[in-house]
C-alpha cells in the first residue's frame, strides 16, 4: 500500500514538474504565452506532492531522507521549489522557475532511478543532520541565486543589444539583481554553518583522503567567493553583471563539492 | 428609425478646425441639450476627442433622414462658430444605417484611430455615452448600439492583438524603463532640455515617477515647464550631480554636441554605487555619447532604437486588422438583426392585441347572452380556450415575420402588408410610440447575444 502511494506521489510530482518545465521553456521560446502563467503555480503545487513523496518513499526504504546523497538532492530540490514559490511573490522573478522546475524534475528522477541509497553506519554522527540540513537549504538558496543571475545576464545581454522585442519575456533587470542578492544573503550563513559542521564531522570520522581535502578546499573557495561578492557589493557597490558572474561561479564551486559526494556515492568510496 | 453619424476626424479635417469643434466637459451638456432638443432627432450622442468630433443620432425613419442630417450639420456649425453647415460640409462625413453602425463599432474598437489599437478611444466613447445618458438623450436603439460597441471593443482586444506592442516613442520608453526598474513609481526622472519633445516623453515617464526634475540651459524655461508639470527645476551646472540622483534621464536638448559624456557618467556611476541608469536620448544630434552604453548598468537608447520598436509594434497591429474587421462585421450583422426585429415588433404586438380584443369581445358578448347559464368553471375554461386559440393561430405568422426580419431587410414591407390586411395602423402607431420610450427595446434586448 505504502509503495503504491509512493509511486502515485512520485508520478504526480514528476508530471507537475514536467508540465511546469514545458510551460517555462515554451514561454522563453515565445510560445505557450497564455498558459505559461500557470507554470509558477505548478511548481508551487509540486512542493507538497514532492514533500509527501519524500516522506512516503523514505518509509518504504526505511531510511532518513537526508542520509543518501541522491535522496538528499531530491530534498534540496524540493526546498528550492518551496523557496521559489514564496520568493516569487515578493521579487516578481517568475522566470527563475525555468531553471527551478527542470532541476527539481531531474533530482526527483535521480533520487529514484540513479545510484544506491547511502547508508554507511561509519559516517553517522550527531552533527550530520545539522551539516546536511544547512547545506541542503544553502544549496537551495544558491540554486535560486544562480537562476536569477543567469536571468540577469540574459536580460542584460538583450538590453545591451537593444533587443526590445525580447526583453519583455524576462522580469526587470533590477528585480533579478535584487533577487539574486537576497538569495545569496540568505544562503551564505547556511553555507557557513554547513562548512563548519562539515569540518567538525570530517575530524570526527578522522578522514583525510585526497578527495576529501580537495572537497574541503572547494567548499572554502565557494564560501570565500560568495562572501567576497557580498562584501564587494556592500562596500564598493558591486552589482549587476559582476555580482551575477560571482554568484554563478560560487554556485559552480558548490556544485563541484556536491559532485564529489555524488562520485563517492556512485563508486562507493570513503567519505571525506 | 435610422442611426446616422455626422462628424469630422483627423482623416478629413485639419487640427485647426477640429479644435474649434471640440466640446470639453463643461461645454458638452449645452451641446447635447441643443441636439436633444431637435425634434428631428430621437436619440443623440456627442463624441469629442482630440482627433474626432462626431454626432451619433437616431432619426425618425427614411422620411426624416434629410432633416435629421441637416439638423446635425446646423448644430455642429453653430457649435463651431461657422455661419452655416455648408462651411463645414467639405470636412464632414455622413454615415447612415448599416454604415453608421459599422462606423460606431470601428471607432470604439480603435480601428479608425490615428494610432491603430490605442485604448483611450474606448474610454472617450464611454464618457460620451455617460454624458448622453445623463442628458436623457440616449434611451433605446442608439443606446443599445453604443453599449454593443463597448462589448465589441472588448471582444476585439481579447480575440486579436490589435492593442499589443508599443506604438509611440513615449510608450516604448516607459516599457523600456519597466524592464529595467521593478518599481518605476519610486524612481527619479530627469529631463534634459525643456522642449516639446522632452515634455511629451516626460509626461509619460514622469507620470508614475517619484520625482521629476528638469534641467535646461535656460533655467527660466526649465522653471516654467517645472511649474506646468509639478516638477523641480535644477540649474544646468548641477547636471553631473543630478545624474547621481536620477534613474531615468530623458535627453532632448538642441545641443549640437553631446552634453552627457562617458567620463561624466563613469563618475556618476561610482557615486551611485552601480545602481542602474537609463538614458532615453530623443535628441538629434544625440545628447548622450554612444560610449556611455558600454558602462556597466547603464543603458542608452536613442530615437532610432525606439522608433524601430514603434515600427515593429505598428506592423504587428496592422496584421490584426483583418481579424478585427471580421469581428466588427459579425457584431454589425447581429445588431442589424436585432434592429430589424424591432421594426416588426410593433406589428406583432398590435396583431396579437387585435386578435385578442376581437375574440374576447365576442366571448364576452356570448357569455352575457346565450351562454349566460354557464358555471364559473366553464367560463374560465372557455376563456382559456380562446386565449390558447389566439396563441396557436398567431404563432405561425408572428414567428415567420420575426424570422424574415432576422434574415432580410424587407421585413418592413411584410409588416406593412400585415398592418394593411388586419387594419392595424392605429394600433401599430401606439406601439411605435411606446417603443420610442424604450419599452419594447428593453423587452427585446434579451434576444441580442451578449
Amino acid at each position: 500500500m505504502t509503495l503504491e502511494l509512493a509511486n502515485v506521489l512520485f508520478a504526480a510530482t514528476a508530471a507537475v514538474y514536467l508540465a511546469a518545465s514545458v510551460l517555462f521553456v515554451g514561454e522563453l521560446g515565445g510560445h505557450l504565452l497564455a498558459a505559461a502563467r500557470w507554470a509558477p503555480r505548478l511548481v508551487a503545487l509540486g512542493v507538497p506532492l514532492h514533500a509527501a513523496q519524500i516522506v512516503v518513499w523514505s518509509m518504504v526504504l526505511h531510511v532518513c531522507p537526508v542520509e543518501g546523497i541522491h535522496f538528499a538532492l531530491s530534498v534540496a530540490s524540493m526546498f528550492v521549489c518551496f523557496v521559489y514559490a514564496i520568493a516569487r511573490l515578493r521579487f516578481r522573478v517568475d522566470v527563475v522557475g525555468a531553471f527551478v522546475a527542470p532541476q527539481a524534475l531531474a533530482f526527483l528522477l535521480a533520487s529514484r532511478f540513479v545510484g544506491p541509497v547511502d547508508d554507511e553506519p561509519r559516517l553517522r554522527s550527531a552533527i550530520l543532520p545539522f551539516h546536511v540540513a544547512s547545506s541542503l537549504l544553502g544549496i537551495a538558496l544558491f540554486t535560486l541565486a544562480f537562476a536569477a543571475a543567469v536571468g540577469y545576464l540574459l536580460q542584460e545581454h538583450r538590453l545591451k543589444n537593444k533587443n526590445l522585442a525580447r526583453i519583455q519575456r524576462l522580469p526587470p533587470i533590477d528585480a533579478l539583481d535584487r533577487a539574486e542578492h537576497r538569495f545569496l544573503v540568505a544562503g551564505f550563513p547556511l553555507l557557513t554553518i554547513g562548512i563548519l559542521t562539515g569540518t567538525i564531522w570530517a575530524r570526527e570520522i578522522e578522514a583525510g583522503s585526497l578527495p576529501g581535502i580537495a572537497r574541503a578546499v572547494l567548499s572554502y573557495a565557494s564560501w570565500a567567493l560568495i562572501g567576497g561578492v557580498l562584501l564587494l557589493r556592500a562596500a564598493a557597490g558591486w552589482r549587476g553583471r559582476r555580482a551575477a558572474v560571482g554568484a554563478i561561479l560560487g554556485f559552480g564551486l558548490a556544485m563541484l563539492v556536491l559532485a564529489f559526494y555524488l562520485v563517492r556515492s556512485l563508486v562507493g568510496g570513503v567519505h571525506a | 428609425m435610422i442611426i446616422v453619424v455626422v462628424g469630422l476626424s483627423h482623416r478629413t479635417a485639419p487640427v485647426e478646425l477640429r479644435e474649434r469643434l471640440v466640446a470639453g466637459a463643461d461645454a458638452l451638456p449645452a451641446v447635447l441639450a441643443r441636439l436633444a432638443g431637435r425634434e428631428e432627432l430621437a436619440e443623440v450622442m456627442f463624441l469629442s476627442t482630440c482627433n474626432r468630433v462626431e454626432v451619433v443620432a437616431l432619426v425618425h425613419g427614411e422620411g426624416a433622414l434629410d432633416q435629421g442630417l441637416a439638423a446635425i450639420r446646423e448644430e455642429l456649425a453653430r457649435h463651431g462658430g461657422a455661419a452655416s453647415g455648408d462651411q463645414l460640409a467639405p470636412y464632414l462625413y455622413e454615415k447612415r444605417g448599416d454604415e453608421a453602425v459599422r462606423h460606431v463599432f470601428r471607432v470604439a474598437a480603435s480601428l479608425d484611430s490615428m494610432v491603430l489599437g490605442e485604448p483611450q478611444i474606448l474610454g472617450q466613447v464611454k464618457d460620451a455615452y455617460d454624458a448622453a445618458v445623463a442628458a436623457g438623450a440616449l434611451r433605446g436603439t442608439l443606446g443599445r448600439c453604443v453599449s454593443r460597441a463597448f462589448a465589441l471593443a472588448k471582444r476585439v482586444r481579447t480575440e486579436t492583438a490589435i492593442g499589443a506592442g508599443t506604438v509611440s516613442i513615449s510608450s516604448v520608453a516607459v516599457e523600456l524603463a519597466r524592464r529595467i526598474f521593478v518599481d518605476l513609481d519610486e524612481r527619479v526622472v530627469l529631463l534634459l532640455g525643456a522642449g516639446e519633445m522632452a515634455e511629451a516623453a516626460a509626461r509619460s515617464l514622469g507620470k508614475g515617477a517619484r520625482a521629476l526634475r528638469i534641467c535646461n540651459r535656460s533655467f527660466d524655461r526649465a522653471a516654467v515647464l517645472a511649474r506646468e508639470m509639478q516638477a523641480a527645476a535644477v540649474p544646468w551646472e548641477g547636471l553631473e550631480a543630478e545624474l547621481v540622483q536620477a534613474d531615468v534621464v530623458v535627453a532632448s536638448t538642441a545641443s549640437a554636441r553631446p552634453v552627457v559624456t562617458r567620463d561624466m557618467v563613469r563618475r556618476a556611476m561610482k557615486a551611485r554605487r552601480g545602481r542602474s541608469l537609463l538614458f532615453v536620448d530623443i535628441a538629434v544630434p544625440r545628447n548622450v555619447e554612444p560610449e556611455v552604453h558600454a558602462i556597466d548598468n547603464v543603458y542608452v537608447y536613442n530615437v532610432d532604437d525606439l522608433e524601430e520598436e514603434v515600427g515593429r509594434g505598428m506592423k504587428a497591429r496592422h496584421a490584426e486588422v483583418d481579424a478585427a474587421e471580421a469581428i466588427v462585421a459579425d457584431e454589425v450583422a447581429q445588431f442589424l438583426v436585432w434592429t430589424r426585429g424591432l421594426e416588426v415588433q410593433p406589428t406583432v404586438v398590435a396583431l396579437r392585441a387585435k386578435a385578442r380584443a376581437v375574440l374576447f369581445s365576442e366571448l364576452e358578448r356570448s357569455l352575457g347572452g346565450r351562454l349566460k347559464h354557464l358555471a364559473e368553471g366553464d367560463r374560465a375554461a372557455l376563456t382559456q380556450m380562446v386565449e390558447s386559440g389566439v396563441n396557436k393561430l398567431l404563432h405561425g405568422p408572428t414567428t415567420k415575420l420575426k424570422a424574415r426580419a432576422a434574415e432580410r431587410d424587407d421585413a418592413g414591407d411584410l409588416a406593412a402588408a400585415v398592418r394593411f390586411l388586419f387594419d392595424l395602423e392605429e394600433a401599430a402607431a401606439v406601439q411605435q410610440a411606446a417603443r420610442g420610450e424604450g419599452e419594447t427595446a428593453r423587452d427585446d434586448d434579451e434576444r441580442l447575444p451578449n
